[in-house]
């Protein structure tokens, strides 16, 4: 399947439209390292993580809205980026004095900054990012971040949900444990039908959609 | 915590408090008019009735291969690391999840939302052993915190006010909570975050149960599921049997008709594909402990009935209580016991028996406006109506209901009882078409809205000397009258008969008909019903007509759906009901489609004119531009609010339950005065019937008419 450019751009701005309409946030990068510098600057202007939870080693800052003492050391986690693009990110974190993580995201369930994830494709008529989350750290980093952020590579952005069956039929055909399809931030509408977002998971979702 | 009525009175004075509930019932309004809009534009994306008939057939062809498909899951999960267990029954699983709590040590439970949980009251089984169990869901949680009963599938606080939330809050956290609901909603992400933190064991429903793969599919809004389902080292999913799909298609296709239904939301925020047993660092192996139990509780058996079966179609979206008028009215805790709106009123009586089922039961007016949304297209009035002929042989007929059946098996009973009724309603009328007291034979007590009196001549007795006489008939068709047109309202079939004449059409009316039967259905009076139609269907020789034109929406609906499904069992008239049904047309899909009269036909008279769209006529017949371009024909139409919604009537509906009955009237009414209209026109007798008592009580000055009037006063000669 090779569609043509126009038909691309139709299916791009589908999912953007879709994705903004959700309280996405979709950003275009010119290239990887963009993507990257945007992680850190995404955690640089957000406020400080609140600290939801017992976490003893955690040092703590000034209460943050819901009255929950805030992180002084901001925390960022990227558990599936490759070793080169992990090291560039971390090193522009340590710049910032945010830790950097690629595992052990158990120790801070009580909330961290910024997740990041690898979205394995896209779905434009609904604006959803499909993300392989077999390891425990990725799904965590998608769950326990205020801010999640998805890279996305517009060519794997597909028109619909019947459209990625075969996709997804063969990641669960390889073993792929966990799967998750994720439109939006975290939202309900439970008390009095009144949208929220961030309920558990994220506050923000960021899709940073790349070139290919 | 959940309550059912045991008797009607029991049931109306619950009713009558949910009514009194201003909070929950601007809350249901207010819902309800948003949810329509917001699923109408949803929808305008997928192509709906297709989407649903894909998901009725493949999940029927599930239903069907239920065992097979559960066997495929069992080996395919197991493969995975996954113990698969199999409840026949409620407190089965139930001990099943305990045991699997016991032996992994559990201390504490986290719980995202499963119908099938609150279906089995597991809650309380794992409470008796002494376990902390958590909600997550924040409607649940708040629910739990009340020790409530959800009050919707979906939404499960949908009844409480933020005032309400913040009490409870203030409460469990032991700090003032401010009222402001994104406060709130953070208020649960910090409690809850905890309690995900230190569960020992998530416990998950599952939307899908894919077979092909053994693969859970789970659907949720908040992320909470995959909180319950990621952080603690031992995760339970309980699903019905009816969960089980066979390919990811399947699932894909459900869930382009689910969220959209459900919240007018085009894919919820998360849709997660659990597929064995992963890494989880919480374990000691680094490895989830999966359980998957099935619950059976009675669905292998409704998996053989050819009728019911049909209820597995149900996605559990909830659809069904957002566009129900009773629903909008007395909210989730009085339509349902633990499953909600039309579908609960079914799977109640499945789940949890007949004296449970039995009051409920009856709280359907009939609308039609759940079928017309369901996600599976299940035919739910329909199974609604036939639970309570169900319960009729199983629990006895209620006195009521007899004495219907047993006036209405003789046609020459009823009506010379409907003649009777004449008579002795004469010292109550006062010389008025209304009386004030109806000789209760066959209505109970309306103090809402003033009763029709019988016509002093019924149409049957009026027919030789209003026959028309065409010479050179360009069509014949005969006329079903219906009983209210019959004996109460004659000049509505009067008007259509000239209409008619005036256009070449001979018209004939067949004297051994009846009324319809639908009153009986409603009553679950189904060997009456049955009788009753076998008579119709031979009392018209459908061959010899064009067209069988009715006027009542009601009966059309009942005769052209219900009659060959009623009359299955009787080979001898199956054929011919076929025919008949086939043969049946409302009036004014005759005179627009058939006759095509339009502008040119009549003389505009100018009268504004709104209308009210019967239930049964613009969902059960699919008919909407007829009647709105003839009324355009013959005056200024002006569109009212909420045209397609149900006035209230329902037949016996209104003598079961007055004070709904009387609601749903109101609102129309007032709907009906602010588009200043002078008339309003209406397709079906019964609507009439009640739209007319509550005009006359109420002292509106709106004049209410059938549309054969209308249009009859307007011909142009
Ligand atoms: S038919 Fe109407 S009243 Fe009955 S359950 Fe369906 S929507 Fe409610
Ligand atoms: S019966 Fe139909 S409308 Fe009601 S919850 Fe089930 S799928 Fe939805």
């Amino acid at each position: 399947m090779s569609p043509g450019d126009s038909v691309k751009t139709t299916v791009v701005d589908t999912f953007r439209a879709k994705a903004e309409a959700v309280n996405a946030i979709v950003q275009e990068v010119p290239s990887k390292a963009a993507a990257l510098q945007y992680i850190v600057d995404v955690c640089a202007s957000k406020s400080p993580a609140e600290i939801l939870a017992d976490e003893p080693d955690a040092e703590q800052g000034p209460p943050g809205p819901n009255n929950m003492p805030t992180r002084v050391k901001r925390i960022v986690a990227a558990p599936e980026l490759d070793d080169a693009d992990f090291a560039t990110l971390s090193a522009a974190c340590e710049a910032k004095g945010f830790i950097c993580l690629r595992n052990g995201l158990r120790k801070h369930l009580a909330g961290i900054d910024v997740g990041v994830s690898t979205g394995i494709l896209g779905v434009a008529a609904s604006g959803t990012c499909m993300v392989n989350c077999d390891k425990e750290d990725v799904r965590l980093a998608g769950m326990i971040c205020e801010i999640h952020v998805v890279f996305l590579r517009k060519s794997t952005i597909h028109p619909d949900l019947p459209s990625i069956a075969s996709q997804l039929r063969q990641r669960i055909g390889e073993g792929v444990t966990y799967t998750t399809l994720i439109s939006g931030p975290s939202r309900t509408a439970d008390i009095e039908r009144v949208a929220a977002v961030g309920v558990h998971g994220p506050l923000e979702l960021h899709v940073i959609l790349l070139e290919d | 915590m959940h309550e059912a009525p045991n008797s009607l009175s029991d049931y109306r004075k619950q009713i009558d408090s949910a009514l009194q509930d201003d909070f929950l019932r601007r809350t249901l309004d207010t819902f309800a008019v948003a949810y329509r809009a917001n699923r109408e534009t949803i929808f305008k994306e997928v192509d709906e009735r297709a989407l649903i008939n894909q998901i009725a057939e493949s999940r029927d062809k599930a239903c069907q291969r239920m065992e097979e498909l559960f066997i495929q899951f069992r080996e395919k999960a197991e493969k995975l690391g996954v113990k698969v267990h199999r409840a026949a029954t409620a407190d089965e699983a139930n001990e099943i999840i305990a045991r699997i709590a016991r032996e992994n040590n559990v201390k504490r439970v986290v719980k995202s939302k499963s119908m099938t949980a609150e279906e089995t009251q597991l809650n309380e089984r794992l409470l008796k052993d002494n376990l902390i169990v958590d909600e997550t869901d924040l409607g649940e949680w708040i629910i739990q915190l009340r020790h409530e009963g959800p009050s919707h599938m979906v939404m499960p606080a949908i009844h409480l006010s933020r005032y309400q939330v913040a009490d409870d809050f203030t409460k469990v956290t032991g700090t003032k909570q401010d009222t402001d609901i994104q406060k709130l909603v953070k208020v649960a992400r910090v409690q809850l975050r905890r309690k995900f933190i230190a569960g020992d064991m998530g416990v998950s429903g599952c939307n899908f149960a894919i077979a092909e793969s053994g693969t859970c599919t789970i659907v949720t809004n908040e992320g909470n599921a995959r909180m319950v389902t990621t952080l603690p080292r031992v995760h339970v999913v309980i699903a019905g049997l009816d969960k089980l799909t066979p390919t990811l298609e399947e699932a894909l296709t459900a869930l382009l008709v689910l969220p959209r239904n459900a919240t007018g939301q085009r894919l919820t925020t998360y849709v997660s594909f659990i597929h064995g047993a992963g890494e989880c660092q919480a374990s000691p192996n680094g490895k989830k402990t999966l359980h998957i139990v099935f619950v059976d509780n009675g669905r292998t058996e409704i998996a053989r009935d050819p009728l019911f079966s049909q209820v597995f179609r149900c996605v559990r979206c909830g659809a069904c209580a957002n566009v129900c008028p009773v629903f909008r009215l007395v909210g989730g805790h009085k339509m349902g016991y633990i499953y909600i709106g039309a579908i609960g009123l079914i799977l109640t009586y499945f789940f949890h028996g007949k004296d449970i089922a039995k009051v409920l039961c009856q709280n359907c007016v009939g609308c039609e406006a759940c079928k017309n949304v369901c996600a599976g297209g299940i035919d739910l009035p329909r199974l609604i109506r036939e639970i309570r002929s169900r319960l009729n042989d199983e629990l006895g007929n209620d006195t009521q209901a007899a004495l219907l059946g047993s006036v209405m098996k003789s046609r020459k009973l009823f009506h010379s009882l409907l003649k009777f009724a004449k008579y002795a309603q004469k010292p109550f009328t006062g010389g008025t078409q209304f009386q004030r007291h109806l000789p209760a034979i066959f209505l109970g007590k309306h103090g809402f809205k003033a009763l029709p009196a019988i016509a002093s001549e019924s149409f049957r007795d009026r027919w030789e000397s209003i026959k028309p006489i065409v010479p050179n008939p360009t069509q014949t068709v005969a006329i079903f009258s219906g009983c209210a047109q019959d004996f109460v309202y004659p000049e509505e079939l009067e008007a259509c008969v000239k209409v008619l004449g005036a256009n070449n059409v001979a018209v004939e009316f067949p004297f051994d008909q009846t009324c319809c039967g639908l009153p009986l259905e409603m009553m679950g009076q189904r060997k009456t019903s049955q009788d009753v139609a076998e008579q119709n269907v031979r009392a018209f020789a459908a061959g010899k007509y064009d067209a069988i034109i009715t006027l009542c929406a009601s009966c059309a609906s009942h005769l052209k759906h219900n009659y060959p499904n009623l009359l299955e069992g009787r080979p001898q008239v199956l054929a011919a009901a076929k025919a008949f049904a086939e043969k049946v047309t409302d009036f004014s899909s005759y005179v627009h489609d058939v006759l095509k009269l339009g502008p040119d036909n009549f003389r505009n008279s100018g009268e504004k004119v709104t209308y009210h769209a019967s239930c049964h006529l613009c969902r059960g017949l699919g008919v909407k531009e007829a009647p709105r371009a003839l009324i355009a024909s013959a005056a200024t139409y002006v569109p009212c609010e909420e045209e397609e919604v149900c006035c209230g009537f329902g037949g016996t509906y209104s003598a079961k339950f007055p004070e709904i009955s009387a609601q749903l009237l109101e609102k129309k009414l007032l709907n009906v005065s602010a588009t200043g209209a002078s008339r309003l026109v209406v397709d079906c007798p019964g609507c009439v019937m009640q739209l007319k008592g509550g005009v006359e009580k109420q002292k509106l000055g709106v004049k209410v008419t059938h549309i054969s009037e209308l249009l009859a006063e307007n011909l142009k000669r």
